[in-house]
């Protein structure tokens, strides 16, 4: 700013060149209201912001699938709200909501598919990209799985998934694997997500997923390492619900549990800083006091039979005909081989959690209707992971929650139209043949992970070591494993003996060692269905309007998939012509509304496309003191029998929620792979436990890397307007800190701001220090967020973390679920 | 003739920042440009540790220190209670910036917080001082109440989204984002909270909500005590953080 003082009375500066209101209001004096002679709101809304328009889309920075109003002028996009329309957002976002437009015109993207153009593969190489045709991008893929087919070898071909959202996109893949003939399209990344959780849950109540919550009716939360108010999905909504339940009448009690003092546990009434890997100790003591204490849910759990409490420390004299167990099965059983020498005082020599806040939370739990527990990936990415979890959601049966108001129920799927066409019309004959089935999955599931879903962290030791066999050419979506799996750097190693594709519209990792790229239009251009993530219960799906043309020679994803099939030989390309494409396929899902309208009159893909959401309301099942009812169309009044419970809410093989889990139990194979793996004797293997954590990396603190509410699922790198917010309770700004305790720094000479290296055996990376008191002396907090050495420019330049926190986890896995064990390794931490 | 004023309860507050990602967007801020800000601190010892936070927009106070010193009427207060900056007139000398007891003043060009700086990135070709494809409509730009991209060289604050709330209809008490009739014409941090901590409306209509919650509540402002008399009043219930009430020590 120049000396112009003198000049200020009359503008010096560019009047404003707009035609109508803004003008007139320019030209008005200031320091008055100013606005005189302005034309009304509505009248405005018609003259200046007259090509104002807004569209339907759903946020991509998490899985909780916000409706979102995207505001664009002339095609370009100035504003992202939540949609009003959407039961999840209620027109609200999280803050990552808004980083939407910065995505969309992120300088760096890529402008088309790229060819990589130079053979050597390296953090120091650049790949020499090269912009080709779409046309010869897709001949180039299906080229080489024509020629892997040929060769019989189609199993060679592996497409790892991250984020799938729908039908139109990961949806595809398992119909694209079964035609081609490859056991590995696609391999998810449950296994670096939360599968232990889903595990847990199915050996206790047969269900496979993870749960719904009823927040807004609940007076107890207690919260096991899932940081609702910092990354636990569906985030915005609880955010939301939190505003609700801290202010309703009764205001919602809330213990929180975790490592260190995030938000979540800094606005609970009561915050319990554990001792990483011990939540299960924790929770069976809670189940202990509850039993000794007479403050089980009668009415759920059932009684003994003379109504007198037989649960005396220590005993085990119980017999099972002594107990009428209602909804539960194996309770006494669970209490004579375990519980009963669960005490508060073992569990406080085990968490350091003091005994008389644990016997506080449990009578809390237990006395305040409704109530519920939650967990998820904190108390589970360990090696006791599964048996923690079981501790934990054994809770909820203990206090009734199951399907109860106020509690938890199991999300319903959404009735989507039949698809055009019928994939198993089109299998070859060597797609069909047993020289197909021949092959494993390259990630082992099934053999050496027995018990496990996906185990995707496997993939790049698996090729390194060709066992079970090396593949050809592998293809990521919505995933990059090169920074977020454990160890990382070794899939650096891997991607160079594979041929690489990449989807991703953003220069990554991955891209950086890809031979191709097929880059996905950025979620504000596409077209997309995304049913919902487990919510309220009731089902609900979503769907992308792309708000903006494309701005660059991109195309999404699904339509890449269907025109790789297109492209192979025999009947599979008879099948994808007939599919065409994707907004086809979404046209074809719609259809099924039109026999099932949503509860916002949706019925069609238009009216779909006009509000953004099809739901229907109300959830259809309810446990009310004991007993199970169905929607009647006016309330929950209908009797369910046992056997309705059993096929519709408890599908274990009982029929009730099995504190003796027959799924491993009675299983020889899974009960025989549980006692080989963690030393439990084969004749307790169904029971939730304590099972002392192992842990790996050769350090002397724990390290924690938990996500961040500015997080946006790794794609913020690029962002700097998500950097400079990102880790706020211990200061932001510029890069992501290593939280570590005073006392813990002090010992190793570091004084808080300090730049420091962090290490395990497997990696090591250096960050800037600062001293907090809200994280335990023995562990230490980096979360996963920057770190990247690819992605952009901002992301590039601020290369401190010098590395993403997952290049030091050790690549171990919960042997049940098979989930990454994320938060079992130990680091050193020394002044770098 | 309203007089514009926020309440923000902060037992509902969770230190998301939506607000603070939210203005950025809608006003067009630079990273770490935080005219919302939520201000984070700790006190205590472990395992007895408290983590706080404190939502801080400009306080558009009734008696603004920051239009008392502003040599040339460039930052002032408008007859429904704005306080703003006339970007034509600001010469950028940051007097405001150190007479506003909150802290909630921004110069444009100040080193970025993070690098490469966006106004590099996106370079303007005329007297803005970046051009980021996201900008708001040139419409809704207007450089006589520091709405839009500033010029080089001048001082930005937080307009309680003067844009959008000036165009609300004459009379209504309250603006809610809850309200698809008001929803457009509210400030946006407001529209963001996703725990609804944030109301926004006409205080000096007895009958608004938010003369209601101040009054039911025990509405406080921040640093009341310097007379500046802001017209964001906090809740603070039994959980937030109440810094409002602290002795300055002057030394």
């Amino acid at each position: 700013m120049s000396l112009d003082i003198l000049n200020t009375a009359i503008s010096r500066r560019r009047f404003l060149q707009v035609s109508g209101a803004t003008g007139a209001a320019a030209a008005a004096g200031a320091g008055l209201e100013g606005v005189i002679g302005q034309p009304v709101p509505k009248a405005m809304a018609a003259s200046a912001e007259s090509k104002t328009v807004v569209t339907k889309n759903v946020c991509n920075q998490c899985p909780a699938r916000c409706g979102i109003d995207v505001y664009t002028t002339d095609g370009r996009v100035y504003a992202i709200y939540g949609s009003l329309e959407s039961p999840i957002s209620n027109g609200k976002l999280c803050p990552k909501g808004y980083l939407g437009a910065y995505f969309l015109y992120d300088p760096d993207r890529f402008r088309g598919p790229m060819k990589r153009t130079n053979p050597k593969k390296g953090r120091d190489e650049d790949p020499k990209f090269v912009q080709i045709s779409w046309d010869e991008a897709l001949k180039t893929v299906a080229d080489r799985l024509n020629a892997l087919r040929d060769k019989g070898e189609s199993h060679r071909f592996a497409i790892l998934e991250g984020r799938g959202w729908g039908a139109s996109d990961a949806g595809l893949h398992g119909t694209f694997g079964a035609l081609y003939g490859s056991p590995n399209v696609a391999i998810g990344h449950s296994a670096t997500c939360a599968d232990a959780s889903k595990k847990a849950k199915l050996l206790l109540d047969g269900n496979y997923s993870y749960n719904a919550y009823d927040y807004a009716n609940t007076n107890y939360m207690l919260i096991f390492g899932a940081s609702f108010l910092d990354a636990y999905r569906p985030y915005n909504n609880n955010l939301q619900v939190w505003g609700h339940i801290r202010t309703k009448s009764p205001k919602t009690k809330v213990t929180a549990v975790d490592t260190h003092l995030n938000t979540t546990l800094a606005a609970a009434d009561r915050a319990l800083l554990i001792k990483p890997g011990t939540d299960g100790a924790l929770a069976l003591a809670i189940a202990h006091v509850i039993l000794t204490a007479g403050l089980w849910d009668r009415n759920f759990v059932g009684d003994f039979k003379d109504g007198v409490n037989h649960f005396k420390v220590g005993e085990a004299t119980l017999k099972p005909e002594d107990f009428n167990e209602k909804w539960t099965k194996g309770l006494i059983e669970w209490w004579n081989v375990e519980l009963k020498d669960r005490t508060p005082k073992w569990a406080a020599g085990i968490t350091t959690i003091p005994e008389r806040d644990i016997v506080a939370v449990a009578r809390e739990l237990a006395t305040t209707r409704p109530a519920m527990v939650l967990f998820e990936r904190g108390p589970t990415a360990h090696s006791n992971g599964v048996y923690n979890g079981m501790a934990i959601h054994s809770l909820n049966a203990l206090i009734g929650s199951m399907y109860a108001e106020g509690g938890l129920m199991s999300q319903m799927g959404v009735p989507y139209g039949k698809l055009p066409v019928r994939a198993d019309d089109y299998m070859d004959d060597y797609a069909k043949s047993d020289d197909r089935k021949k092959h494993p999955r390259i990630d082992l599931v099934k053999q050496e992970w027995l018990m496990a879903s996906n185990q995707s962290q496997a993939v790049a030791g698996n090729h390194l070591a060709g066992k079970p066999y090396k593949l050809d050419t592998i293809l990521f979506y919505m995933t990059a494993p090169i920074y977020s799996a454990p160890e990382a750097r070794k899939w650096e190693e891997a991607l160079q003996s594979m041929y690489v594709i990449d989807t991703s519209p953003f220069p990554g990792e991955t891209a950086m060692f890809a031979d191709l790229v097929l880059p996905d239009h950025t979620y504000l251009e596409r077209l997309q269905d995304a049913p919902t993530y487990p919510f309220q219960g009731w089902p609900m799906t979503t769907l992308r309007v792309p708000a903006v043309k494309p701005l660059h020679d991109t195309k999404v994803y699904g339509d890449v998939l269907i025109e790789i099939g297109k492209r192979i030989k025999g009947p599979m390309s008879e099948y994808y012509r007939k599919l065409g494409n994707t907004e086809n396929l979404i046209r074809h899902l719609a259809k099924g509304f039109a026999e099932n309208p949503g509860t916002n009159g949706v019925n069609s893909f238009e009216s779909w496309k006009e509000k953004g959401c099809w739901y229907r309301k109300p959830y259809l099942w309810r446990q009310v003191h004991g007993e199970f009812f169905e929607w009647d169309g006016a309330g929950y009044k209908k009797p369910m029998t046992p056997e309705d419970v059993k096929k519709k809410l408890l599908k274990t093989a009982s029929g009730k929620f099995e504190f003796k889990a027959s799924y491993v139990q009675d299983n020889e194979k899974y009960a025989a792979y549980i006692n080989k793996h963690l030393g439990v004797p084969i004749e307790r293997v169904g029971f939730p436990q304590w099972v002392a954590p192992k842990f790996y990396g050769g350090g002397d603190l724990h390290l924690n890397t938990p996500k961040l509410a500015l997080q946006a699922e790794g794609r913020a790198g690029n962002v700097p307007h998500a950097t400079t917010i990102a880790q706020p309770v211990v200061g932001g700004r510029r890069t992501i800190y290593l939280e570590i305790h005073p006392e813990a720094a002090r010992k190793r000479g570091i004084r808080d701001g300090d730049r420091v290296r962090i290490k395990s055996e497997v990696g090591s990376v250096e960050a800037i220090a600062r001293h907090y008191q809200g994280v335990r002396p023995d562990v230490v907090v980096l979360p996963n967020i920057l770190g990247h050495w690819a992605q952009g420019r901002w992301a590039r330049q601020n290369r401190l973390p010098t590395g993403s926190a997952s290049e030091l986890i050790v690549n171990k896995s919960e042997p049940i679920s098979g989930l990454a064990m994320y938060y079992a390794t130990k680091v050193t931490v020394q002044r770098a | 003739m309203a007089k514009w004023g926020m309440v923000i309860d902060l037992e509902k507050c969770t230190g998301c920042q939506a607000c603070t990602a939210a203005c950025a967007m809608e006003n067009n801020r630079l990273p770490g440009e935080q005219w919302q800000d939520v201000v984070f601190f700790t006190e205590g010892e472990y395992p007895s540790v408290q983590a706080k936070w404190f939502p801080r927009p400009c306080m558009h106070c009734e008696n603004p220190s920051c239009v008392h010193v502003c040599p040339v009427r460039a930052t002032y207060k408008t007859g429904d209670g704005f306080v703003l900056v006339d970007w034509n007139r600001c010469i950028g000398c940051k007097y405001c910036m150190i007479a506003c007891p909150y802290g909630v003043r921004f110069y444009t060009d100040e080193k970025p917080l993070v690098g490469p700086d966006l106004k590099t990135v996106f370079k303007s070709n005329d007297e803005r001082s970046w051009n980021p494809p996201w900008k708001m409509p040139d419409a809704r730009e207007n450089w006589k109440r520091g709405v839009g991209i500033q010029p080089r060289g001048v001082v930005s604050k937080c307009t309680f989204c003067y844009h959008r709330v000036s165009k609300a209809p004459k009379g209504v008490a309250d603006l809610s984002e809850h309200d698809p009739e008001t929803r457009e014409y509210t400030p946006a941090c407001v529209v963001a909270c996703p725990p609804t901590a944030r109301y926004f409306g006409d205080l000096d209509n007895p009958d608004s909500e938010v003369s209601k919650m101040i009054a039911n509540k025990n509405g406080v402002r921040l640093l009341d005590q310097l007379g500046n008399k802001p017209q964001v009043y906090y809740l603070t219930g039994s959980g937030g953080a109440v810094p409002s009430n602290r002795a300055i020590r002057k030394t």
